[in-house]
């Protein structure tokens, strides 16, 4: 799965560990979802998408 | 990264100093035919530099930022279990030295699995108190390599075993044999993230 993460994070200069802690994982989490290694849960990708008020589907798409 | 590769160096010196140590006094009380207590007795301070590995570690994981409370818990309790597990076995073997028999040698001979028991509820716990699910997942597919390894090492030394290739160990082993596999997949994982 692709994901926009690593950009809407940037976008609102936030670091991983900034993110990290919005979301109440650790920074391993973010950096494995940012560059493919893990696909979140769908509770996870919930919390993401109403943490940038987006839906899954801008934040996440298909394909490898 | 600077960071991360610094605070990784102790770990790796504690980790290899305890390896060492462990099956250095091993061997060599073995080596030396010390005995029953002397053996266990000298494996003792090999295991305190499990203190340092222990905090070595959480600062690499800090650092690398997999550092979950959790975590934290299951490294604690990691530090009971094995020492707990020297203690038991010293008191069981010295017991059982001393003459023990009966019903006695019955539950001295079980105290040293009991905090293997332990061990088995701190992982247990790890996976319901842990709340991050990346880290939960990492362990868990160290968990099933480690399981893995030891079911390969198991048969291959069963088999061996039985056509008369290789001594007897006893069932016991199984639990070092699946830590050194958790351990080493735990070193995968990080590898692969560095």
């Amino acid at each position: 799965m692709k994901n926009r993460l690593k950009v809407l994070r940037a976008e609102r200069g936030w670091s991983q560990q900034d993110l990290a802690e919005r979301l109440e994982v650790s920074r391993q989490s973010v950096n494995a979802i940012e560059t493919g290694r893990y696909d979140p849960s769908l509770p996870l990708a919930f919390r993401i998408a109403d943490l940038f008020g987006m839906t899954i589907e801008e934040i996440f798409q298909r394909g490898e | 990264m600077t960071d991360q590769t610094l605070s990784r160096g102790p770990a790796w010196f504690w980790g290899g100093a305890f390896f060492v140590g462990m099956f250095g006094t091993g061997f060599a009380a073995r080596a030396l035919d010390l005995g029953s207590i002397p053996s266990a007795l000298v494996m003792i301070p090999p295991m305190l530099l499990l203190i340092p590995l222990v905090r070595a570690s959480e600062k690499a994981q800090a650092a690398c930022g997999a550092l979950s409370p959790a975590t934290r818990r299951y490294n604690r309790r990691g530090l009971i279990w094995a020492f707990g597990y020297v203690i038991f076995l010293f008191v069981a073997v010295f017991g059982a030295k001393s003459g023990a028999s009966g019903p006695l040698l019955w539950l001295l001979a079980l105290l040293p699995a009991l905090p293997i028991f332990f061990m088995l509820w701190t992982m247990a716990r790890y996976l319901v108190e842990e709340t991050d699910e990346y880290l939960r997942l990492r362990v868990i597919n160290a968990a099933l390599w480690a399981t893995g390894l030891l079911l390969a090492v198991a048969t291959v030394w069963g088999f061996l075993e039985t056509f008369e290739l290789v001594p007897h160990v006893p069932g016991w082993a199984a639990v070092p044999v699946w830590a050194v596999g958790l351990g080493a997949s735990s070193i995968v994982n990080r590898w692969r993230e560095a």
